[in-house]
């Protein structure tokens, strides 16, 4: 067992975990913020990204030791009140979601990206998201949301 | 996407995190499960010792097939209410719910953990000692057909579940022997995984006193699964049912796995809340998988090219065990439209169900139908370059007119409506299919190969999971609206377009409506879930009916509060006006005025529609290029005009459209779940090996409406869910073969891996 200290949208948490807790076990079980969802078991599908100092990371790849005094971001930490953050707000009026389970980690994987690159063409967003699986929508509105939030966080 | 869209009324939870999947659940106290499954393919279990496993920290329990057997828990037979070829019925081994005796595939349960962690469970599994005497294992259907191929079954001898047939044999034979022209073809449909991005799991509370499970899982429907739990052995009124958010079904959540019936036993034996979570791992293991099917075809045409007679056979792998609608999807599916949408006096279909040493098959997206599909539309393509007929011409010259419909096809099967040269028409117009040859030309001046292809498709839709389907508007105190229904959301905006639907009727704002799906407390409808391309033209139109009703029963309560007679009404945009005055009320203000009493509303009213069958077409384009360099193959532009019959939300059918067709570019590109022919082993069990469709697989995808509305349902709705994928399957692969023709190839499988391409390129050169 192991005493970690982060803080978690903005909140301060410190508990005492398994040595082996994923970062993402960790903030669905003890933390209770189940938004970050586990979709594989290979880090390929990028349900599970939060950001972690401001770092897009897939949190199935990463020991919650290894966030200890980190600044983690999840989707729950997004909006501000009622007010959706751009990319949450342009993957709902671009219809980017459907089942919604890749969505979260979809939103935090193009949050990270815009923050990198606020202008992305074509290309570097198809780049940008290969490491996002998404088996609703064939990518072609997700594509568009991160068009039309880059614009809007102009 | 129309202009009007902001956005589905699921989406706010959705983007902030606040949907609940069924890992989301949880309940104090819970016990968590994991899972025995079989590493090899075929063999007898020898022994089982559960001792060291028992003994390890934190186990409650482990649960084998003597205590599922004990507990009249059984893996049902598959649905099928027809008898195959010669009224022979379908041969179903005996079989439980976990193995045993014998194991049949890798990844079949044999035995469950319940500790108080994940992690125990999983810990202890590793400690069950197991003994196998390996059996050789057929993976393959050619293999398991061979005489003396190893048998999995005693009760499917030769490994042939069922042979099924339909249309005329004789018919066939007679044409094919008079035909100008025999065009033949093989084509094989590859096994692919469903992959729904939430892996498989369940939660089960078991309440003693009562006798009654809460039963919490990834499902298609209430009525799908508890209808699907009843078939293992749990009375429907055993289980309530709880659903909110679904992660994806594609076919693949219909009904209950083997895993969730050991989960309730568990609950119920331990008497604690039990839980438990696929890994992806195992969902490519026991998730039923899809297609698997060799396909092979005759086309018989005159000499005009007026086609007389399709012949089509079909070898279906069932995986292991037949299961669930597997068997259904490969034999009665395709029975439907089994001369796509031309006029052919005769059709004769063969169809083979092999039993092998891998997971059971069941509906994936499309479900027989886009393999029906690339059947014939590719057997159209190689007819029209054998005969020197252009492609286009022979499609016109056999097309159904507009004017037949109902339709009936030599399998005595109506069409609803449609409009095939239509389609064909204005899918040319917007491609510049008449420029393409200068674009071939420049894509050879580059030294790239070009092709178009398109496919004119047909498929049924509206699966008749239950007899009607029934919905039910009730008032609540604020003059809000609840429909209540048993539709199984898993993405498709449900709560968005159900109560469009309701509030276009009502002439009301439809955010005063709101569904209710997936509830055990919900009044008790009959219907079935979101499966076949099915909810709209089902729930959409009972919903439509349950309107109409609320409407008539306002009726005389808007005579008696206007103080005029019922025939003096009229309602219209909302309102109940007297004739020929300005006088009126509106519907939810009338609403409003009338007390209810325990819980029902004096205009509370219900709808139904009886099962209905559905026909959506279409003519999809596609543009591709190959670098035969590398054996890339890109795709430039995507086109679909599309009759799914009467629009309700333009951008959902949209939605369904680009995960459709991008399922369908997976199979074409790339997804082929591949098992070691020798040994049975799953060589794709995880997505690091298994192809799955990335963003700009597809960068260029217009969809385009030409409905004809469909006179089988009040909607005019046909089905929109399965449309892409299987019209995207022949378009994409006459497209590829189209680019590939100037080398002399005319014919290869998918999927067009790179490596594949680039052999097949190499090989034509020489």
């Amino acid at each position: 067992m192991a005493r970690i200290e982060m803080t978690v949208n903005g909140k301060k948490v410190s508990h005492d975990v398994e040595d082996r807790t994923l970062l993402a076990d960790f903030l669905r079980d003890e933390l209770g913020l189940t938004g970050t969802h586990i979709g594989c078991d290979t880090s390929q599908c990028g349900c599970c990204t939060v950001h972690v100092d401001g770092v897009a990371v897939k949190s199935c790849t990463m020991l919650v030791g290894q966030a200890n005094g980190a600044d983690i971001l999840t989707i729950e930490g997004m909006a501000k009140g009622d007010k959706l953050h751009p990319v949450q707000q342009a993957f709902t009026e671009c219809h980017a979601l459907q089942c919604g389970f890749c969505t979260p980690g979809m939103i935090m994987a193009v949050a990270g990206l815009l923050k990198d690159n606020p202008s992305p063409n074509d290309d570097e967003i198809i780049h940008g998201l290969e490491g996002n699986l998404c088996r609703c929508t064939g990518y072609i509105n997700i594509i568009k949301a991160v068009k039309h939030a880059a614009a809007a966080m102009k | 996407m129309s202009a009007a869209f902001k956005g589905r009324r699921e989406d706010r939870r959705l983007v902030t995190g606040a949907g609940r999947y069924t890992a989301d659940w949880n309940q104090s106290g819970q016990l968590y499960a994991a899972f025995l499954r079989s590493d090899r393919a075929h063999a007898e279990i020898v022994s089982i010792d559960t001792k060291a496993a028992s003994a390890h920290p934190g186990v409650a329990g482990i649960f084998t097939a003597e205590d599922t057997k004990a507990a009249g828990l059984v893996f049902p037979p598959p649905f099928l209410p027809f008898p195959g070829k010669g009224g022979q019925p379908i041969k179903v081994p005996a079989h439980g719910i976990l193995a045993s005796g014998r194991v049949r595939y890798v990844g079949e349960e044999i035995a469950m953990v319940v500790a108080a962690t994940a992690a125990a469970a999983q810990d202890a599994v590793e400690k069950i000692e197991i003994e196998y005497q390996d059996l050789p294992a057929v993976s393959d259907v050619e293999d398991a057909l061979k005489p003396g191929a190893a048998q999995i079954h005693a009760e499917i001898p030769g490994n042939v579940s069922l042979v099924y047939e339909y249309g005329n044999e004789a018919k066939v034979n007679e044409a094919m022997a008079k035909a100008a022209h025999v065009t033949r073809i093989k084509l094989y449909s590859a096994r692919l995984v469903s992959n729904p991005m939430e892996p498989k799991g369940c939660l089960a509370v078991y309440d003693a006193a009562k006798d009654v499970w809460d039963f919490w899982s990834s499902t298609q429907g209430i009525t799908m699964m508890s209808g699907s739990l009843a078939t293992h052995g749990i009375a429907p009124e055993k289980a309530r049912i709880h659903a909110q958010d679904v992660g994806g079904g594609f076919g693949t959540r219909g009904g209950a796995y083997p895993e969730y019936l050991v989960v309730m036993l568990a609950a119920k034996k331990l008497g604690k809340p039990v839980k438990w979570v696929a890994t992806r791992s195992e969902t490519f293991v026991s998730d039923h998988h899809g297609r698997a099917i060799r396909l092979s075809g005759a086309l018989a045409l005159d000499k005009e090219g007026n086609f007389l007679a399709f012949r089509l056979d079909w070898t279906c792998d069932l995986g292991a065990y037949p299961a669930g609608a597997g068997p259904f999807i490969n034999t009665i599916t395709p029975m439907l439209t089994p001369t796509g949408v031309y006029k052919t006096p005769a059709v004769y279909g063969l169809h083979h169900l092999v039993v092998t040493n891998t997971t059971p098959i069941a509906p994936y997206r499309g479900a027989g139908r886009p393999d029906g599909a690339y059947l014939i539309e590719r057997l159209v393509d190689e007819a029209a370059r054998e005969m020197k007929i252009d492609r286009l011409e022979l499609r016109r010259r056999n097309f159904i007119a507009k004017d037949a419909f109902p339709y009936e096809t030599p399998t005595m099967v109506p069409y609803d409506s449609g409009d095939y040269a239509t389609l064909l028409e204005k899918a040319l117009q917007k491609t510049d299919w008449a420029g393409f040859e200068k674009r071939r030309a420049e894509s050879k001046s580059r030294g790239k190969l070009r092709g178009i292809g398109l496919a004119s498709f047909i498929e049924p839709a509206g699966a008749a999971l239950a007899p009607k389907d029934q919905t039910l508007l009730k008032f609540g105190s604020s003059g809000n609206l609840v429909l209540h229904s048993v539709t199984g959301p898993t993405g498709q905006g449900h709560e968005t377009v159900m109560p469009e639907i309701v509030g276009r009727e009502l002439g009301v704002d439809p955010e005063l409506i709101t569904l209710s799906t997936g509830d055990p407390d919900g009044p008790p409808l009959i219907g079935g879930g979101t499966a076949g391309s099915r909810s709209m033209s089902s729930h959409g139109a009972a919903s439509l009916m349950a309107a109409r009703e609320v409407i008539k029963k306002g009726l005389e309560l808007a005579a008696k509060d206007l103080e005029v007679a019922v025939a003096d009404i009229e309602f219209k945009d909302g309102k109940y006006s007297v004739k020929g005055t300005d006088k009126s009320i509106g519907i939810i203000q009338l609403a409003k005025k009338q007390s209810s009493t325990a819980g029902s509303h004096p205009m509370d009213a219900g709808g139904e529609v009886p099962a209905a069958g559905t026909f959506p077409s279409g003519v999809h384009v596609a543009e591709v290029e190959i670098d035969p360099d590398t054996g890339v193959t890109s795709v430039l532009r995507y086109l679909t005009m599309d009759d799914c019959g009467t629009v309700i939300n333009h951008t959902l059918l949209e939605g369904q459209m680009h995960g459709g067709i991008m399922q369908g570019a997976g199979q074409v590109f790339g997804e082929e779940c591949q098992y070691d022919r020798a040994s049975g082993q799953l060589l794709t069990g995880s997505f690091m090996d298994y192809y799955m469709p990335r963003a700009g697989l597809i960068r260029d995808l217009q969809v385009y409406d030409h409905p004809v509305p469909s006179p089988t349902n009040p909607l005019g709705v046909k089905g929109a869910g399965e449309a892409g994928t299987t019209g995207s399957l022949p378009t994409f692969m006459n497209a590829v073969v189209d680019a590939l023709r100037p080398i002399g190839i005319h014919h290869i499988d998918m999927p067009i891996t790179p490596s594949k391409m680039w052999h097949a390129i190499r090989a034509a050169a020489k």
